[in-house]
């Protein structure tokens, strides 16, 4: 690790609340844009998957 | 190799190489000084670090990334004027959803930087500004779509307004150097601009948040065709 980076860490860092912040905002938004995402399409494709198996009962082809 | 193999590939990959951007921008790349610090007489004792700098690592990434997947919407902007192809229309509606998604996140990041090293929430100097406005013209796409029913004029309307839009990418891109009294700083120039480590970190850290914003807009169009798809097999039962 850098050696004065080791030293400035060490000390009370006035911005780390904006830096974590900043940060936590990026993440929790991205993986929970992401998250839903892929459940809409999963639930989709369930639906999906359901249906064709009824087209195919009744024989049409969509 | 499967497309949804490969999208989700690019989304780990992606995590992991923001992740290790990150990682490095915190612990190995050298502080960023700011003011000096001098004693009652006036001598200069050292630097004040910039800790705050940090959120450069993830905020530039974040607006590069907006700047690029905005560019798509024009793209398929031009692309569905030329071949009047809907899924061309649909293609710039994702690409504006995500390039919407990454202005927020731009905003926010960026707020607290502004918060910290500046005293204030908001600024309105050039560069600020016209991302500010960008930021507008995104929302106002998706208010203009919702304000026309018919489908193909919708996408004519949104075409040129997505095309439209996008010139002030570029200039909000450029503000910082074509006012150089804006207080906004530049981080992508020649000459002193970052060293090696700090470079490293900062590309990596971009390479990772392209790539994320790859998987995204891939997630998003599949998503839309699954739906069409359902469409039409409702319509298929119904008639």
């Amino acid at each position: 690790m850098d050696p004065v980076l080791e030293e400035i860490y060490a000390l009370v860092v006035p911005s780390l609340p904006y830096v974590a912040g900043a940060y936590a905002i990026l993440w929790i938004a991205l993986v929970a844009y992401i998250g839903m995402a892929y459940s809409r399409v999963g639930r989709l494709e369930k639906e999906i998957a359901v249906l064709e198996e009824s087209l195919e009962r009744r024989g049409i082809s969509a | 190799m499967n497309r949804n193999i490969l999208v989700l590939s690019m989304l780990v990959l992606g995590g992991v190489l923001t992740t290790v951007g990150f990682i490095m921008a915190f612990f190995f790349t050298p502080p960023v000084l700011g003011p000096a610090v001098t004693n009652e007489a006036g001598r200069i004792l050292g630097y004040q670090p910039l800790f705050s700098q940090k959120i450069f690592y993830f905020h530039v990434p974040v607006a590069l990334s907006s700047f690029l997947v905005f560019f798509f919407t024009a793209f398929y902007g031009v692309r569905f004027l030329m071949t009047k192809e809907k899924q061309y229309d649909t293609r710039a509606k994702v690409a504006t959803e995500v390039t919407l998604m990454f202005v927020i996140l731009t905003m926010a990041t960026g707020v607290l930087w502004t918060r910290f090293e500046w005293g204030r929430w908001w600024v309105w100097e050039p560069r600020l500004t016209t991302y500010f406005i960008m930021t507008l013209l995104v929302i106002a796409y998706f208010v203009l779509r919702n304000s026309i029913e018919d489908e193909e004029r919708r996408a004519t309307y949104a075409a040129v307004f997505g095309i439209i839009a996008f010139i002030d990418a570029p200039i909000s891109f450029a503000i910082t150097r074509i006012i150089p009294s804006s207080v906004h700083p530049v981080v992508l120039r020649s000459g002193g601009g970052l060293t090696g480590s700090q470079l490293a970190a900062f590309l990596i850290g971009l390479f990772g948040m392209l790539m994320i914003a790859y998987a995204i807009f891939n997630t998003r169009m599949r998503e839309e065709l699954v739906h069409d798809r359902l469409e039409a097999v409702k319509a298929a039962l119904e008639g």
